[in-house]
């Protein structure tokens, strides 16, 4: 796992370009050995963020700060992080083996350090015998594998990757995710990661930051940013939820659907229209007699470890899954404890920012 | 499949000025003026007279294709520049020379460098002695640059336009400072507009004639000016053609030497 040392920190980053303003005042820091991942939909600053620390951007206020220097000014090739980049990048005119020397030759470490540097990486990466083909007759994932080697092989503090995997089949891509996480725990590097999907967030990370709007909307361990949302769009975007509006008629007690359900929030006011969000898995099907809600199965999806179905209670309708199958058409009772309800404040306010994963 | 057929204008128009009229200047190459077959013709280029005109014409051609490299690469790299934003309207402006018959570009450039030319009297004005500049090797190089520059330019500025920006950030990224970033990446990687442009300029620059006349008032005398000679003065074309395959040849060959550079055809490869 990660120390307490602070290696980086960003203080109060704002970023426009032009008119448009992508980062709003961010506070973040980022501990040595952590995996920190930037998650959000396109558009929201994560790759912007990942820039800046970088070197490729200068914020237009706030500053940058590297074990407690300010690195705000210092020039991507003085800092001491290194990128992966999206569509790697690689030097098409160099092949593999020059590819990965590339930053160990501009340091003039002696030829036979630098021959067995890149061989240790060629190692890792597991792309040995690689060496003096060209990276343009590699594939996707071979390349993403020099391009990663390519930043690793310099040590760096830092390993920054911006959606590195994007470009892979699903199969490769998860494959890479494993590998990427035990190189990290191996190395012991600090990985900042910047994806827009939330299971590749969950899978690998210490710490999730959730972003949108150019704002941080949560940041956590993923356990904790899955089961506890904080607000919709956090609920929503983190796995499959159903996400609807209910009223607090007391501590504990939350009306939706047109039914009174008993949870475990409180602290909110009398009737206060709130966000409630049930994980499908969460939700159990039951006899029509036992449920707290009645309704009518609408249609079934086989996914393989579950079936998804859609359940019509009145007016609501539920995702819900599990590895029993129900008809459509037949009448089902459905049941939610109450530690799965979770009930989120209605106004999306900028959350304050309170550090990496505090859980 | 049936595409093809959309070619078929210009095959014609291939087969009619380029393929025949190559053909017959094989055929007076190795034929007398009466029709029989010889190899003397070729003899002419190789006679002691002329190879000082041939070593000329491709030591001219030689500097006037490094100056419009040293001119234009800076140029394209800055126009190319992200942060350059009118690049475009400079672009058009290094175009603009070139929607106009290269003889009027010449025409002007000799009314700049006569005798009694716009250079010439604005020295008097300032009390300066005229200076003869047309009828050197210097008019007619900067002649030639002047014409040729933009041929260099745009092939190096197309290269550049579309790397990848990302490529640039990895080298920096990798810890290369700006000059390493341009010598270890930019260079390498702009190759092929380099050779495509050196192509285009080196390849008109030999054969030059009308330049060299105009601009060198008869005191420079080059290869192609030989080649018209032939043609039109001693009405050889028997000589005039042997001489252009010669030359010809020895361009292919310079010319496929650079194309090693660049194996691939990446600056837009002319065959």
């Amino acid at each position: 796992m990660y120390d307490e040392q602070r290696l980086i920190e960003l203080r109060g980053v704002s970023k426009s370009f032009g008119d448009t303003q992508v980062l709003h005042n961010i506070d973040l820091y980022i501990r040595k050995r952590e995996f920190v991942t930037l998650l959000g939909p396109s558009g929201c600053g994560k790759t912007t963020m990942l820039r800046i620390i970088g070197g490729f951007e200068m914020p237009t206020e706030g500053s940058v700060l590297f074990e407690d220097k300010d690195i705000t000014d210092v020039p991507p090739y003085r800092r001491r992080v290194n990128t992966v980049f999206q569509k790697y990048a690689l030097f098409s005119h160099l092949n593999v083996f020059d590819n990965i020397a590339f930053g160990l030759k501009l340091r003039k470490l002696p030829k036979a350090e630098i021959k067995e540097r890149v061989d240790r990486m060629l190692r890792l990466v597991k792309m040995e015998g690689y060496e003096k083909r060209s990276v343009e007759s590699l594939s996707g994932g071979q390349q993403q594998r020099i391009a990663i080697a390519r930043a690793l092989v310099n040590e760096p503090e830092v390993l920054l990757l911006d959606e590195p995997l994007g470009a892979l089949d699903l199969k490769l891509r998860q494959e890479m995710q494993l590998e990427l996480k035990s190189m990290q725990q191996e190395l012991g590097i600090t990985f900042l990661y910047v994806t827009h999907d939330q299971e590749e967030a969950l899978t690998m990370s210490d710490t999730i930051v959730v972003m949108k709007g150019g704002r941080i909307q949560q940041i956590g361990d993923p356990k904790r940013i899955y089961d506890e949302p904080k607000n919709a769009f956090v609920a929503d975007f983190i796995g499959q939820s159903n996400l609807l509006t209910g009223v607090m008629l007391a501590d504990e007690l939350v009306m939706m659907a047109g039914k009174e359900f008993p949870c475990v929030d409180e602290g909110f006011e009398k009737n206060e229209v709130v966000d409630v969000v049930v994980r499908p898995e969460d939700i159990m099907v039951v006899g029509t007699d036992v449920g707290m809600l009645e309704g009518v199965v609408e249609s079934v999806l086989f996914k393989g470890v579950h079936y998804e179905m859609m359940v019509a209670t009145g007016e609501t309708r539920w995702k819900v899954h599990s590895t029993t199958m129900q008809p459509v058409g037949s009448r089902v009772g459905l049941s939610i404890v109450p530690f799965n309800i979770h009930i989120m404040r209605r106004e999306a306010v900028a959350i304050p920012a309170e550090g990496g994963g505090q859980v | 499949m049936k595409r093809r057929w959309f070619a078929t204008p210009y095959a014609l128009w291939m087969l009619i000025f380029t393929i025949v009229p190559l053909l017959f200047v094989v055929y007076f190459a190795f034929t007398t003026r009466d029709g029989a077959f010889t190899v003397e013709n070729f003899g002419k280029f190789f006679r002691p007279g002329n190879l000082p005109v041939v070593f000329d014409s491709f030591r001219l051609a030689f500097f006037c294709t490094a100056i419009c490299l040293l001119l234009g690469y800076p140029a394209a790299y800055f126009l190319a520049s992200r942060d350059f934003s009118r690049g475009r309207a400079i672009v058009v402006l290094i175009l603009l020379p070139m929607w106009m018959n290269f003889l009027l570009r010449t025409y002007a450039m000799m009314t700049l460098l006569e005798r009694n030319g716009v250079i010439n009297t604005l020295l008097e004005a300032l009390g300066l002695p005229p200076q003869s500049l047309i009828g050197t090797e210097g008019a007619v190089l900067l002649g030639m640059v002047y014409n040729y520059l933009p041929f260099m330019i745009l092939p190096i500025y197309t290269v550049l336009k579309k790397m990848d920006h990302r490529v640039i950030e990895a080298a920096e990224d990798l810890g290369a400072p700006p000059m390493k970033v341009f010598s270890r990446v930019v260079i390498p990687l702009s190759v092929p507009g380099v050779v495509s442009g050196i192509t285009m300029v080196f390849m008109p620059a030999v054969t030059t004639f009308a330049i060299s006349r105009m601009l060198g008032s008869g005191m420079i005398y080059l290869i192609g000016d030989t080649i018209e000679d032939y043609f039109i003065n001693f009405s050889n074309r028997n000589v005039g053609s042997a001489l252009s395959l010669v030359l010809m040849v020895l361009i292919v060959i310079s010319i496929g030497l650079l194309r090693k550079a660049d194996p691939k055809g990446e600056g837009g490869a002319l065959w």
